[in-house]
Parts: C-alpha cells; sequence; structure tokens
C-alpha cells in the first residue's frame, strides 16, 4: 500500500473536515431521506436585477411565482454578482473566483487558461452527468472551454426559432475559439462588431437572421413586436424555451447517475420584447427616484433626446413586463418538476449572473457603473424536500455558489478557489462584514496590472466603488446602503474616515490581484 | 486560376480587413495562440467560401452562360461577375451594419439583386467581348495570383490546425 504523506494526510483531512461540515449544515435544512448525491439544476437569468424582483420589495408584482418557490427554499437577501455583464459575472458564479483574478472581464472573454479546470463542471467530475446550455453566446464559449467535461453540451440556437448555428457544433473539442471566430468574429452574433468577418456566408448568415426578425410568422398577436431575440439574432420564444428545459430535466432525471444541469437562459437580457399580454401589466412606477447622469456616462450623448427620462421609464416598464413573464414560466417549470417528484431529489438554484440599470441616464450593463441595480442578483435555492423558508440576510457573493456545490456534492475545495460556501449550507457563522468585491476591467488588457477599471466593495452597511484610470485622479464614491438603499447620496465627502479605511482595504485587494504580473 | 485569384483576393482581404478593427480588443484578452487560432477558422472558413463562389461561377458558366461558347471569354466574365456580386455583398454589409436595419435590409434584398443580375449577367457577357477590358481584368488578375501563393498554404496550415485541434 502507498504510503501517506503528510500532504496526503492534510487533504484527506481538510476533505473530512469539510464533509463533516457541509453534512451538519444539511441537516440544519431538515434534508432527511435526501440521495447521496442529489440532482443540481441550476437556471439562470439573464440580466435579472434583485432591485426589479418583488420577492425583495420591488413595488411592482413581478415575481409572484418565484415568492411562492421561495415558501420552500432559501433565499439570499444581498447577493452580488462579483462582475457587471455576462462574461465576468457567470465566469466568477462558475469558477468561485473574481474577475481580476480569472480574467473573463471583455465582451467575449474567456478565463486565463491557468485556472479553466477550476469550475463547476470539471470538479464536480464525471459523477455527475454534466449538461450545459447556455443561449447568450458569450456564457456558452466560458464553459465551451472545458468541453470534455460536459456530457451534453446544447447549441445556443436550442429550442429557438432559428435551425442555427451548425457550425459551431462541428467544433466540439474548442467551442470557445471556434466559438469566438465563427459567433463573434465571422458572423458577428453576439453584436460585439457590426461588420460580420466573413463576407459570403456572414451575408447569408445576416440575411437569415434579419428574415427570421421581421418574417410575419413571427409577428403575431402575441407577440406584435417580435419575438425576443438573442445575441443579435437567435429568435425565441419563453414559452418554448423553458418547455425545452422542463424536458432536458426529465430525461436527465430518467437516467441512473446523479446530474447537473446548467441552464443559461437569455431573459430578461433585453432587448425586452414581453409577449403582449405582460406588455400593459403595470402601470408607470413613479415612486423610483430621479439620479442625476453620471460624469463617466459615456452613452449620455446618445440617450440626450431622452433626457428626462421617458426612454429609460419606457425600457424599465419593459423590463419588468418580461421579469413577470419569465416568472410565469418558471412557476410552471417548478409545478411540473414538482409533480415528477424531481425536486425531492434535487436541488433547484435560481440566479443570475448581473443585473440591469435604468438610471443616470444609463440603459444596460456591461459599462462602468458598479450600483445595486446591475450588481445585486437574485439568489434562491431549493434543497431536495425542504419544506421551510430561510433568509439569509448577510452579504454573499455569487463566487461562493462553487464551493457551495463542492460542500453538496462532498468534493474538497480547490486553493485557487476565492469563494466561501454560502450561509445555510455551512455550521460556520454568517459574516456581516466580509467585503464582497465587484470588478469591470474591460478597459484594462487581462496580461497586465489592473489600472483602468470600476471596483465595488460592500462591506456591512457601507459600498465603496473606485474608478481608476478613467480621470487622472481616481474617483471614489462612498454609499450608506441601510440608510440610503437608492445610492442617491455619495458620502465619501462627509464621512472621510470610513472612506479611507474602506479605500485602503480595497487598494490593498487591487495590490493583491496585481502581484501575479510581479 | 486567374478568376479564383480575384475571389481569394476579395475574400480573404476582406476577413483581414475587418480584423484589424477587432485585433485591438483581441489582444487585451485572447494570447498570441489564442488569436493565431481564431486566424486559423478565419481562414479555413475564407477558403470555403472562396470554393463556393467558385462553384457558382462555374454554375453561372454552365448555364446561363452556356450559350456563349467563347472559352477565351470565361476569365473575364467570372472575374466581373464575382468581383460585382462580392462588391454588393461587402457594400451591403457596409450599408446596413444596426441589426435595427433588419427590416430594410430584408425589404431592399429582392430589389438588390434583381438590379445586380440584370445589370451583371448581360454586362459580364458584353464587357467580355471586349479586348481591351477583357486584357486589363486578366492582367489584374495575374496580379491578384501572388495572393493564391499566400492565402492558399496558409488556408492549407489553417484547415490542418482547426482539424488536429478538433480530432485530437
Amino acid at each position: 500500500m502507498k504510503n501517506i504523506t503528510r500532504r496526503d494526510f492534510l487533504k484527506i483531512t481538510g476533505a473530512t473536515l469539510a464533509g463533516a461540515t457541509i453534512s451538519r449544515g444539511l441537516r440544519a435544512l431538515s434534508l432527511s431521506g435526501v440521495p447521496a448525491r442529489p440532482n443540481i439544476i441550476f437556471i439562470v437569468m439573464d440580466a435579472f436585477s434583485a432591485r426589479h424582483a418583488s420577492l425583495y420589495g420591488y413595488q411592482q408584482p413581478t415575481t409572484p411565482n418565484i415568492e411562492s418557490f421561495a415558501q420552500n427554499s432559501t433565499v439570499y437577501h444581498r447577493h452580488y454578482s462579483a462582475g457587471n455583464f455576462t462574461p465576468s459575472g457567470t465566469a466568477s458564479m462558475l469558477t468561485g473566483m473574481l474577475p481580476w483574478k480569472h480574467g473573463a472581464v471583455a465582451g467575449g472573454g474567456l478565463v486565463r487558461e491557468r485556472f479553466v479546470s477550476n469550475n463547476i463542471f470539471s470538479l464536480l467530475g464525471s459523477d455527475y452527468y454534466r449538461f450545459a446550455f447556455a443561449q447568450n453566446t458569450w456564457a456558452d464559449r466560458l464553459i465551451g472551454q472545458y468541453p470534455q467535461d460536459v456530457e451534453r453540451f446544447l447549441s445556443p440556437f436550442a429550442y429557438s426559432r432559428m435551425d442555427g448555428s451548425p457550425l459551431l457544433l462541428n467544433f466540439p473539442r474548442d467551442r470557445a475559439l471556434a466559438s469566438t471566430s465563427i459567433n463573434d468574429f465571422l458572423f458577428s452574433l453576439d453584436g460585439t462588431q457590426k461588420i460580420p468577418g466573413s463576407s459570403v456566408f456572414g451575408y447569408l448568415s445576416k440575411s437569415e437572421r434579419a428574415r427570421a426578425s421581421t418574417s410575419e410568422e413571427y409577428i403575431t398577436k402575441s407577440y406584435p413586436k417580435g419575438f425576443p431575440v438573442a445575441m443579435n439574432g437567435i429568435v425565441y420564444r419563453n414559452e418554448e424555451i423553458y418547455d425545452g428545459v422542463y424536458k432536458e430535466i426529465k430525461a436527465l432525471n430518467e437516467q441512473s447517475d446523479p446530474f447537473i444541469a446548467y441552464f443559461h437562459l437569455f431573459s430578461p437580457h433585453g432587448e425586452f420584447k414581453p409577449r403582449n399580454d405582460y406588455r400593459k401589466l403595470f402601470s408607470e412606477n413613479k415612486s423610483l427616484p430621479q439620479k442625476q447622469n453620471h460624469p463617466l456616462n459615456v452613452f449620455d450623448k446618445d440617450l440626450a433626446p431622452y433626457k428626462g427620462g421617458d426612454f429609460l421609464r419606457n425600457q424599465r416598464n419593459l423590463y419588468d413586463s418580461l421579469i413577470a413573464q419569465v416568472d410565469d414560466e418558471f412557476g410552471k417549470l417548478v409545478k411540473h418538476l414538482q409533480e415528477d417528484g424531481i425536486l425531492d431529489n434535487s436541488y433547484l438554484i435560481l440566479t443570475s449572473d448581473h443585473g440591469e440599470l435604468f438610471e443616470r441616464g444609463f440603459w444596460g450593463h456591461g459599462d462602468v457603473f458598479m450600483y445595486e441595480g446591475v450588481l445585486r442578483i437574485p439568489l434562491v435555492i431549493r434543497a431536495p424536500g425542504q419544506t421551510k423558508r430561510q433568509d439569509i440576510f448577510s452579504p454573499t457573493s455569487n463566487i461562493d455558489i462553487l464551493p457551495t456545490l463542492l460542500a453538496i456534492a462532498g468534493k474538497p475545495i480547490p486553493p485557487e478557489t476565492t469563494g466561501k460556501a454560502l450561509p445555510g449550507f455551512t455550521n460556520e457563522p454568517a459574516d456581516s462584514s466580509r467585503p464582497i468585491i465587484a470588478v469591470h476591467g474591460r478597459d484594462n488588457s487581462i496580461f497586465a496590472p489592473l489600472k483602468k477599471a470600476a471596483v465595488s466593495m460592500r462591506k456591512g452597511e457601507y459600498k465603496i466603488i473606485v474608478y481608476l484610470g478613467y480621470t487622472s485622479e481616481p474617483i471614489y464614491e462612498l454609499y450608506d446602503l441601510e440608510n440610503d438603499p437608492e445610492e442617491l447620496n455619495n458620502i465619501s465627502n462627509k464621512d472621510v474616515k470610513t472612506l479611507s479605511a474602506l479605500k485602503d482595504e480595497l487598494l490593498q485587494y487591487l495590490q493583491e490581484s496585481n502581484k501575479m504580473f510581479s | 486560376m486567374k478568376a479564383y485569384a480575384v475571389i481569394v483576393f476579395l475574400i480573404y482581404s476582406w476577413t483581414l480587413l475587418v480584423s484589424f478593427y477587432r485585433f485591438p480588443s483581441w489582444i487585451l484578452y485572447l494570447t498570441v495562440n489564442q488569436i493565431l487560432t481564431v486566424y486559423a477558422y478565419n481562414f479555413s472558413l475564407n477558403f470555403l467560401e472562396s470554393v463556393f463562389i467558385l462553384g457558382g461561377v462555374f454554375l453561372l458558366d454552365w448555364t446561363v452562360f452556356l450559350i456563349l461558347k467563347e472559352k477565351n471569354e470565361f476569365a473575364a466574365r467570372s472575374i466581373i461577375v464575382s468581383t460585382v456580386v462580392l462588391a454588393s455583398v461587402m457594400g451591403r454589409l457596409f450599408l446596413f451594419q444596426d441589426y435595427n436595419e433588419a427590416p430594410a435590409f430584408v425589404e431592399s434584398e429582392p430589389q438588390w439583386w434583381g438590379i445586380i443580375a440584370l445589370l451583371t449577367l448581360p454586362g459580364a457577357a458584353l464587357l467580355a467581348k471586349v479586348q481591351r477590358v477583357r486584357t486589363a481584368l486578366e492582367n489584374f488578375a495575374e496580379r491578384a495570383v501572388v495572393f493564391l501563393y499566400i492565402y492558399l498554404p496558409v488556408s492549407f496550415i489553417a484547415l490542418l490546425a482547426v482539424g488536429v485541434r478538433n480530432l485530437f
């Protein structure tokens, strides 16, 4: 028998302790009769801001079905994405690392090669049957970095109104770079560039997508503005997408292995095209405060005709309507899964990759802004057979998802991981003063120290935002989120002591992260 | 060969030109190896596109231009047709850049391609009969042949790289 080294001994001890901690945590959730390895179903609704969910107190009743689902689930009230758009947010969730470490900070960005294997699918290993479907081609590309660790990996076009992307499926072993070339550059499918790099096939693809999105077949009474379109060309209907989700889960459940199923669904990402019966569901929300245009708002010029907020209000209403429609589809999905008994042996996780902003003259996400609307995302987890609601108010980050899932599966957490198992899944006391960091670094090379970036850190009731490299001197903003949840009053000039302490701490983390380049 | 040289020159140049605008952003987040791989996919698709257009040119010659039995006009006719078609494609891609212009893009397609077909097919047949035009086009094509010697070996390596990355 092989001798056990000191390192092996420490590893075994660590894994045993982690296992013991999680098993106590699971017992705390009254999970008797749960299989040793329950299934994991992941529903990621792209660009779903917690600020727009009535589950979290939004004035419009946008999420009655999610609220009903939450009655037997664990609800995280202060859950944050570590990135403010798909690559950074999704990669943080999948790797358990902050964006300045994993490096997927650009539009279509990829995880640094040395950290690629540090992801949910590879770390759960072949004990689980692994399934992935991402309508968002940027999320698809991130999972495409380790296609060998996903047994069934659908095309972003699956369950949509397009036959499409057969080209991409021909490169199953090299999906990430094939997608960077084909989807991103040659066919300009993700909208990063307006002119496709391929003249002939790029034209044919553009023509097909343009015809699909304007075809009379797709502009119906139910959808007078046409069906929703993902990533500049994938025409879909949420009804069919969620039917597909159910179909896939049902098929996965019929096999003997436990499975992880990751669904990255495009709605409620813009452009917002809810079904007609949802369009007029909400009257204009006048209770939301007006916010000053931000000096770094590069879109200010474009939005100039809409100053006064009519455009933003209209977009916000459509967004709320689309959330309500998706909420209904989610409600139907949960009902089916309950009826089939699938939820008795599965974790169901509902979350998002980032939120959406409709303020300060800005609509969207992925720009420098690090306000609550774009960073606070929903997180609701139903454990198998969970019968009680649990509310977690301590701040958490989506980098905590990976360690949580590994803990559920009884797998060791690699040292590269920055996140921690979520409260409710460990017996460790929740730490309300833990710093929750988010990074926007798409203007910076990932091969150099972070010098042009926006970074936010929530600690306790305070949140600091620093904009580095956009002006000659860094800009700091400080908000007291308990007393000013709308982030209306920048108190960086009033509370200099808090600013100084948080600034020092944040810059220390930044310095640490930049050490990888020294 | 001469017609194919012009087709290759136009198709590959378009891709290279558009890629120059993307290159500054790629170097921010892709490694050299990854950028070379992206170009391998680009050139592989370019090769397929060039064969596709060449196939179209042959098809036209065996169908629409069948009545014109002048074999020495084939190169000039093919150069005119492929240049006009590729220039139209590129022009339309340039004109209709915004996704919101999809309805206008779709509406204008039948007229655009109708007019192009009406002008180009007889135009190519007639112009190819003019000795001076033929000579000028063939001279231009001969100069474009140098690109064949560059792009085709590069495409071969690119196809090999794509194959290796996806098979092993």
